[in-house]
């Protein structure tokens, strides 16, 4: 308990000078989500989107991203606690991490490199992976806890952005929070993975047709296509 | 000298299309069944229809990056990246690369979406279809803005149904004088709380409500069926190419029936730089094309030369066919070319929860919306700004993506996103931009790769975009409210550009004189009778509904004009 106090105390103190040095140091900078049709654009999973690029702004190439194995230990030990395995598989069986720390690589930059392994150190110097099974739960629950504060920062609207389709923005002055990049990551490398998907939804990829439903029972599984 | 004569006879034929988008393939198909031997220039690769849709039939899993963009592909295509979904693994293949294709922005901002291959945009459009009513044809002359049309509702009636009945469109016939009713095949399904929303603002607020209009086969005919179309099988992933040609597309549709008249010469990798002027006939006596893979350079001639490049392009070929005649672009006595340059503004409008039906869902992912026709400045509404606005939108379940921002992991967690959630509903605006001569593009001095002008963009928002935009706001929530939803979130995004809407119009007006526009009223440039203009670029103005359909009336009309002419010899 005491780890988890001291825990709690560094990621809100922690936070807020390190906000306070990225204020005084960058520019705010205008971060635009990007939509995810894959399933057809009827949701999307708010993310962050690169910087608008403009001709001849070359100089934010993404620096080189990696975890150690340590690191990388942390990461699955999370992700298996957002999406754990049950009667279905869970985030490690779906390979979950490793779909992480690629999508980080190849898809955010240096702000959420840079939450993110803030994120990852906080909890290896909390001894996360030292902690039992509950400790390690209610770690994540302060942690989602803390994360909310800090994403009233950031404001997420569903943009309508052309015909039939729409997207969710999420624009904030400083990286996306270590909690918010494992949630939607984890989610959307489980949900639409091949494992995922046949153990939670009814797949349909040809409907066919458009058809209501108007007694639907609480245990229907979502349609995706 | 026989091999020349051979040459110059290989490349000769009755009609030029330059452009094989939504257009072009007008162009193509009606020249064509009129009996002329067409040539269309399609400056990108070939895609064939069905086996070239690469991404048409995959699962979710295999887009490396669930189909997101990843850095690098942001810094290539960051023209495409601010639509928010050209760049996206599941659709990029068919958009341009923006850093290959530049272009420069000087005031304002130009969001230039770009898709050079057989099909052009008509593969990626939203396939929304809405016809123009009788005042989006005189509301220049009434307000004094921007030129008069010469031509009028009357004019394009007989060729919207015309092109509506090969295209197939799916929607419902409302009798509303702001939205006049299409030939239609039957509409798609309202969800329970769109109906209910329908309802509720139709009640409390007097205003339409109606289901997208779509061309999307939802009852195909022979003519369909015949080119090889079948029904929308529901999949809702259009943009990636439908292999059941559902939808309406060069591919699927126009270039297939010119295709069977064994009068279509279909040329790839065609960069179209400029229409030869004869100065003696008075007349474009062909086109010459640079190979986008050799850079050689090759002419091609005809008696007619339809240009349906996309507005933007269209009216930069122009620009760059400089002759004695015409030093300062083709047609371009008014100096009109290149202005004007209009599109719809979107990024505005109001998304809220919907409380209750639990225990309504659907099965099937529609292709489609709903459509709030315009009711501002319409009959004895008055706004403090003209022209006005329609919205899109729709009510959906949500599904394991509000896993991301809610609370909550673990087992049950896990368990409760395998469910449909609440409902949510949403509209955006598309508001009309007016004609404005300062929002426009010039041939810069920089080359691109094939040694042609790089364009230049100055355009922005006018205050009369700017005041409409906040009522968009404002009226989306004013609806969601009427219908009882909760959580209303009204939004009005600050960055966005012309162009975004993809939508680009002008640059080549249709207007009453050589002094002041392009093109007559029959798409003739004024005093280059033998070159017609059909795309986007002939708009004197923009309405506030979708502008492809208008395209396409268009572009048989002028087909049919341009045939006649032929045969009176006037060409």
């Amino acid at each position: 308990m005491k780890n988890v106090i001291k825990f709690v105390f560094r990621l809100i103190l922690g936070d807020y000078l390190e906000q306070f040095n990225i204020k005084l140091m960058m520019k705010r900078r205008d971060a635009i989500s990007q939509i995810a049709l894959l399933l057809g654009g009827a949701f999307t999973a708010p993310t962050l989107m690169a910087m608008d690029v403009r001709k001849g702004n070359t100089s934010i190439v993404a620096a080189d991203f990696s975890l150690t194995d340590a690191q990388r230990q942390i990461v699955s030990a999370v992700a298996e606690h957002i999406i754990p395995r049950t009667s279905t598989p869970g985030a490690i069986d779906a390979g979950v991490p490793a779909f992480i720390e690629m999508m980080l690589k190849d898809c955010y930059k240096k702000p959420e490199h840079n939450s993110f392994l803030k994120g990852v150190n906080d909890l290896a110097k909390a001894n996360f992976l030292a902690q039992p099974a509950a400790g390690q739960v209610a770690m994540l629950t302060l942690l989602e806890a803390n994360t909310k504060d800090l994403m009233k920062s950031y404001s997420q609207k569903k943009i309508k952005v052309g015909d039939n389709v729409d997207k969710d923005t999420l624009e904030g002055a400083n990286g996306v929070p270590f909690w918010r990049l494992m949630k939607e990551l984890t989610l959307l490398g489980y949900y639409t993975s091949e494992k995922g998907i046949e153990a939670s939804f009814v797949y349909e990829p040809v409907p066919g047709k458009f058809e209501l439903i108007t007694d639907m029972k609480p245990t229907q599984k979502s349609f995706v296509y | 000298m026989n091999l020349n004569i051979d040459a110059i006879k290989g490349q000769t034929f009755d009609a030029i299309v330059i452009g094989s988008g939504i257009s072009g393939g007008w162009a193509a198909k009606e020249l064509t069944e009129k009996g002329l031997k067409v040539a269309v220039l399609e400056r990108g690769r070939e895609i064939k229809h069905i086996e070239g849709y690469e991404t048409a039939n995959k699962n979710p899993w295999e887009f490396d990056h669930r189909g997101r963009p990843t850095n690098m592909a942001a810094e290539e295509y960051w023209a495409g990246m601010r639509t928010g979904y050209t760049a996206n693994e599941e659709h990029r293949y068919l958009f341009e690369n923006d850093k290959q294709n530049p272009y420069l922005e000087k005031r304002g901002g130009f969001d230039w979406t770009r898709a050079y291959h057989t099909g052009g945009k008509s593969l990626l459009w939203g396939r929304q279809t809405y016809r123009w009513n009788r005042e989006d044809f005189l509301a220049n002359e009434k307000e004094g803005v921007g030129t008069p049309w010469p031509i009028g509702y009357d004019d394009l009636a007989p060729w919207y149904s015309y092109v509506e009945k090969f295209a197939g469109i799916s929607g419902q016939a409302e009798g509303l004088d702001v939205l006049p009713d299409s030939e239609f095949m039957p509409a798609m399904q309202m969800t329970a709380p769109e109906t209910h929303f329908k309802n509720a603002v139709n009640k409390k607020l007097g205003r339409a409500v109606t289901v997208g209009r779509v061309a999307h086969l939802t009852n195909p005919g022979k003519q369909h069926t015949a080119l090889g179309r079948s029904s929308c099988n529901y999949r809702n992933k259009c943009m990636r190419g439908c292999p059941y040609g559902a939808y309406f597309s060069s591919l699927s549709a126009t270039l297939p029936a010119a295709m069977r008249t064994g009068r279509l010469t279909m040329v790839h990798n065609a960069i179209a730089a400029e229409i030869i002027y004869d100065e003696a006939t008075q007349k474009a006596k062909g086109v010459r094309v640079i190979d986008q893979i050799t850079n050689e350079s090759k002419e091609y001639f005809a008696k007619i030369i339809f240009v349906n490049a996309g507005a933007i392009q269209s009216t930069s070929i122009l620009m760059n066919s400089k002759s004695n005649r015409y030093q300062n672009g083709l047609g371009n006595d008014s100096d009109q070319l290149g202005r004007n340059i209009m599109d719809h503004h979107l990024g505005v409008g109001a998304s809220a929860t919907v409380e209750g039906f639990e225990k309504d869902y659907m099965f099937g992912n529609r292709p489609n919306g709903l459509y709030i026709p315009r009711f501002q400045n319409w009959g004895k509404d008055k706004r403090a700004y003209s022209r006005g606005f329609g919205y899109q939108g729709g009510a959906s379940r949500e599904g394991w993506g509000r896993g991301v921002g809610a609370d909550g992991f673990g087992a049950d967690f896990k368990e409760s996103l395998t469910h449909p959630g609440q409902w949510t509903v949403g509209f955006g605006g598309f508001g009309e931009i007016l004609p404005n001569p300062e929002n426009r593009f010039v041939l810069s001095a920089q080359k691109d790769k094939w040694g042609l002008p790089v364009l230049e963009f100055s355009a922005d928002f006018g205050q009369n975009e700017l005041q409409m935009r906040e009522d968009m706001m404002n009226e989306a929530a004013t609806m969601l409210e009427a219908a009882g939803f909760k959580n209303i979130n009204a939004y009005n995004k600050q960055d966005t550009h012309i162009g975004l809407g993809i939508h680009e119009m002008g640059t080549a007006r249709m207007g009453t004189s050589v002094k002041n526009s392009i093109v007559n009223k029959h798409n003739q440039v004024h005093e280059v009778k033998n070159v017609f203009m059909t795309d986007g670029a002939a708009m004197a103005s923009a309405s506030c509904v979708n502008p492809s359909l208008t395209y396409m009336a268009m572009t048989a009309r002028a087909a049919d004009f341009a045939v006649n002419e032929l045969k009176k010899k006037n060409l």
